[in-house]
């Protein structure tokens, strides 16, 4: 078993696989992997070669064998990976090893496909294509997975769960990172590390893109933050390109240099990828084999991780924005219910722009689907923002759909010292990873001294310990009772919160603002407490911050504790704030709100709504003022003096002060009729929304509600939604003539399901004719024309409908 | 100003006339912005070019069948097969924006795609240069969907190229590219130095796009 020697001594890897079947004749955009049967000596004979050299481990000719990149005709994906096995095994049979013993590797490489929301991939989707492979290979007899070449952490974790569900064979997985150590997308070393140790493969590391000697800052790195064997297998170099062909020019011996010096500083596996020959290998085995492995150490560092970057506990303390929670907040919930995932990812930007480093997902409220709530509001986050997430629910059906699907290591919030809970949250974090929050309460409730928390905690990390969740994955949030109805609440939270850091030695987080339930004015309380609970070892508080309160105290704290060198964060912030402040409010003085608009002055706009709204009614500002501005871009846009961007700037500017009148008018407690409906959306295949987008703005602008399905998405769904809604027009866009071909099929189950349903059509490819042809109603040819199309549909006079628009 | 900056411009629809400060604000804003997040990078191949009868052209074992690139290419013996993204990070800084600030990305949609053609001269420059030697000279680019030149060979371009895995460009199953902010083109080479190098936009048949270069 390859296992019983991993990590404790040194193993070794083949070289490069291309090159050498170029040399013997691969065509440019030939199937490698069809070789397997056209060419199987050849094949077999690379193998033999690479296992004379002194390769333990040689990877199977599968590279790209999934049912997403190989399409060929002549055989059959099934008889690609089985026949690639055999190939191995046989040269492994054949070749003179000295008694070695030569493992199988099932090479995994991508799909060659982006995962949405950024491409068209679904998760599931890659999942399925890489199981495929992996119980074909399994059968076939292979030792080890081993996926590589990877860019893409999503893909990434599709890959290793199909390999943890499909079979039960070690999994190897190493990266491609460039010069800067980042992933194509964007993922830096931690956060690979952080991903794949949370789902437990056997061994990690980097493979391709760099040469030996520049893969050595990248593999530091890895050794910094990985407690598991590291696997390294460069190119021969950079690669150079000289008329156009690509070529490698590290010769064996300096290559093996190389690696023994990475050896000796700690990689367990070593081996070459492309430009690598069996000579790179043979010098490379001559000089190594036999050296110790460095050993390996345990990393204490409890980190987390989204696509793009990771956070590691310890620095200072971290905020977990709190935003994105219905609990007490009823616009929130009503996005919820009209499904206004938008304003939801706003909420979250916001938080990142305010300083956030993690955002608590919590999308729980009685009357939705929270799984599938949950699932789309994790995805859709992740293409906003490349923040950490926190899965923040008690169903454990949508935490484990959340996990699935979350792109990186998540925080969990949370388990308890509950047996009920503790059986249910730990299997999930031990399949999924992830950092997991304790909550210092069990079955008999808050314990009341620090003592007992403690206690509840200790019982919490012993339990983990069974699943094989180590300590450094586990946060404990001692939590805090409001001081109306707990005098000693604040003072037993924090002496807990020492206790915690200091006895048991984990991080800790704490829902800050509960220890002024009841009080006036809280900020002040919850502000301060903040502060008191960071210096006591509050690791990371979920806070608001929206709270400049709040934010005055993280920011203060660090500067005080030298947690910010040279205060540059506090300067950075805090600096100059004043005069800025004042130079809005004189400007905003000195004009009419309708020239703020047509300018597209957001702040200027704000400030003359908020002072006109204390001596006008809403609806005659609308009147005299907005609705004449937004005319007066819309007529110059119509007429060529007003151009896209600058109908844009007065569009949300203009938004900017229906906001203000919207709050105005809700206070006074008006009741309305409802809004028109138009739903919009990209059609399938097509994953451009700017246009649609574009029309959004405008539309809603102009006080219609606007039901926006997104980009690629399916005729059923569209005419599904059209009919569940009533709605009377339908707005679709398509990019490309590939996918006008979805608008023309959108149009015809529309006209069968909801007969009545007007079809309005834009975007690049389209003109009238064309629009005619796949049967619309009728074709914008830019955004304005859609809003007079919309407004002439539901036939109401413009000004009226925005009057209502704001009841 | 320079030539980014009036492409841009362009893309944005102004036509002839001046530009708003506001927009141009946004402009050199957005371009900082790009600066950031793009992360580009580019491949190229170059190959024995065959043209045969009934304008097919044979470039090793992959035949293309297109009049518009037969002409595009006539003369030439070699062919650049070329590949280049801006990468994953200029979608995700559109995306962000699409939610806070639509003015905002749409001046950041038409830099990128202005930043993108820069680039793409910048390494056919490039090219160019080192083919000189050779007494070989470069074509203006030619892309997949351009005239009769079918989108569907763009999957062609993308396999010989290896785009996925050599530059992280992917295409979906509608021949989109991932990240949008793409290119895929080939550009034929001659031993004879072409008098006129017409760049994509004059070579459109679309004449009355409201966007031509020529005509604005």
């Amino acid at each position: 078993m390859i296992l019983d020697r991993l990590g404790k001594e040194l193993l070794f890897f083949d070289g490069g696989m291309g090159t050498l079947l170029q040399a013997e004749g691969l065509k440019p955009g030939e199937l490698p992997e069809t070789w397997n049967i056209m060419h199987a000596d050849v094949i077999t004979d690379i193998h033999r070669q690479y296992i004379e050299s002194g390769s333990d481990i040689v990877l199977t000719n599968t590279f790209g064998a999934n049912a997403l990149k190989f399409h060929d005709e002549t055989c059959s994906l099934q008889e690609i990976v089985r026949t690639a096995v055999i190939h191995a095994k046989t040269a492994a049979a054949l070749a003179e090893t000295g008694g070695r013993e030569i493992y199988t590797a099932l090479d995994v490489g991508p799909t060659g496909k982006l995962l949405r929301p950024m491409g068209d991939l679904d998760f599931e989707d890659a999942y399925e294509a890489f199981g495929e492979v992996m119980r074909c290979g399994a059968e076939a007899g292979a030792d080890l997975i081993h996926i590589e070449t990877m860019s893409d952490t999503y893909e990434l974790k599709a890959a290793v769960l199909a390999a943890k569900e499909n079979t039960s064979l070690p999994v190897f997985v190493t990266t491609i990172f460039d010069e800067r150590g980042k992933l194509l997308t964007g993922a830096d070393v931690p956060a690979v590390v952080a991903l794949l140790e949370g789902l437990r493969v056997d061994a990690l590391g980097i493979n391709c893109g760099l040469g030996p000697v520049q893969m050595l800052p990248v593999f530091e790195q890895i050794l910094q933050y990985t407690s598991l064997p590291i696997i390294v297998k460069p190119n021969a170099g950079l690669p150079k390109q000289v008329r156009g062909e690509t070529y490698y020019d590290v010769l064996p011996r300096e290559f093996a240099a190389t690696m023994r010096e990475i050896v000796s500083q700690g990689a367990a596996i070593v081996g070459g990828c492309c430009g690598t020959t069996p000579e790179h290998i043979r010098e490379m085995t001559e000089i190594c084999r036999g050296m110790p492995l460095k050993p390996i150490t345990e990393k204490n560092i409890t980190m987390v991780s989204s696509y793009g970057q990771s956070v590691c506990f310890g620095q200072g303390s971290k905020i977990i924005g709190e935003r994105i929670n219905p609990t007490g907040k009823k616009r929130f919930k009503q996005a919820l219910k009209e499904h206004d995932i938008d304003y939801i990812l706003k909420e979250g930007i916001t938080q990142q722009d305010l300083g956030a480093h993690i955002l608590d997902v919590n999308v729980g409220l009685p009357d939705i689907d929270e799984t599938a709530v949950m699932v789309e509001v994790v995805e859709e986050l992740q293409s906003v923002t490349n923040l950490p997430l926190q899965i923040d629910t008690v169903d454990a059906k949508a935490m484990e759909a959340a996990l699935r699907i979350y792109n990186g290591k998540p925080m969990v919030n949370s388990v308890s010292g509950k047996q009920e809970s503790m059986d249910v949250v730990f299997p999930l974090m031990q399949k999924y990873g992830g950092v997991v929050i304790g909550l210092t309460l069990d079955e008999t409730g808050i314990p009341k001294t620090a003592e007992e928390r403690v206690a509840v905690a200790r019982k919490i990390i012993k339990e983990a310990k069974k699943y094989g969740i180590q300590k450094k994955d586990i946060v404990i949030d001692v939590l805090a009772m409001t001081i109306s109805s707990e005098p000693e609440g604040a003072k037993v939270t924090l002496e807990a919160l020492k206790k915690v850091r200091e006895e048991l030695g984990v991080h800790t987080v704490l829902g800050v603002s509960n220890i002024s339930f009841g009080l006036p004015s809280r900020p002040v309380i919850n502000s301060n407490f903040y502060t008191m609970a960071m210096l006591n070892g509050l690791s990371a508080g979920i806070i608001n911050p929206f709270s400049e309160e709040m934010m005055k105290s993280f920011y203060a704290y660090h500067a005080l504790m030298n947690l910010d060198s040279n205060c540059e964060k506090y300067i950075s912030r805090y600096a100059g704030i004043s005069s800025a402040v004042q130079d809005a409010s004189s400007g905003a003085s000195k004009m009419s709100l309708k020239t703020a608009i047509e300018k597209g002055l957001k702040e200027e706009a704000y400030h003359i709504t908020s002072d006109m709204v204390k001596k006008q009614a809403p609806l005659d500002i609308i009147n005299e003022h907005l609705i004449p501005a937004l005319d007066y871009v819309g007529k110059g846009f119509e007429q060529g003096t007003v151009f896209l961007p600058q109908l844009l700037v007065s569009a949300e500017t203009a938004k900017a002060a229906f906001a203000i009148l919207k709050d105005s008018l809700a206070k006074s407690g008006e009741q309305g009729e409802k809004k028109d409906k138009v739903i919009l959306a990209t059609v399938k295949g097509d994953i451009h929304d700017i246009g649609k987008n574009i029309v959004k703005v405008l539309l809603e602008n102009y006080g219609f509600d606007v039901i926006d399905m997104g980009k690629d998405v399916a005729p059923e769904r569209i005419t599904e939604k059209a009919k569940e809604e009533n709605v009377q027009l339908v707005g679709l866009s398509a990019l490309m003539t590939t996918t006008v071909v979805s608008m023309e099929e959108t149009i015809r189950q529309l006209r069968k399901s909801v007969p009545g349903c007007q079809v309005m059509v834009g975007g690049a490819v389209l003109n009238q004719e064309y629009a005619d042809m796949i049967g619309a109603d009728f074709y914008g040819k830019d955004a304005m024309q859609s809003v007079y199309y919309a407004q002439r549909v539901f036939k109401g006079d413009k000004k009226e409908k925005m009057r209502l628009s704001l009841k | 100003m320079d030539t980014m900056t009036k492409e841009a411009i362009r893309y944005l629809g102004y036509g002839k006339h001046a530009v708003d400060d506001h927009t141009l604000a946004l402009i050199s804003d957005s371009f900082l912005n790009l600066g950031t997040a793009a992360g580009r990078k580019f491949i190229y191949r170059i190959f024995d070019l065959k043209q045969m009868a009934d304008d097919k052209i044979l470039i090793e074992t992959a035949e293309i069948y297109s009049k518009n690139l037969r002409k595009n290419l006539k003369g030439c013996n070699k062919i650049v097969l070329f590949g280049a993204t801006l990468g994953i990070g200029v979608d995700r800084l559109i995306r962000r924006a699409s939610l806070t600030d639509m003015a905002k990305a749409v001046v950041l949609q038409a830099c990128a795609a202005a930043m993108l053609e820069e680039y793409c001269d910048e390494c056919q420059d490039n090219i160019g240069r080192e083919l000189k030697p050779q007494g070989l000279y470069l074509r203006p680019r030619f892309s997949p969907g351009y005239g009769d030149f079918d989108i569907q060979y763009q999957a062609v371009l993308m396999q010989m190229l290896d785009c996925a895995k050599k530059i992280g460009l992917t295409m979906t199953d509608s021949f989109m590219m991932s990240p949008t902010k793409s290119v895929t083109a080939v550009i034929g080479a001659s031993a004879t130095k072409e008098k006129c190098h017409i760049k994509g936009c004059e070579s459109c048949s679309k004449e009355d796009c409201a966007y031509r270069r020529d005509t604005i």
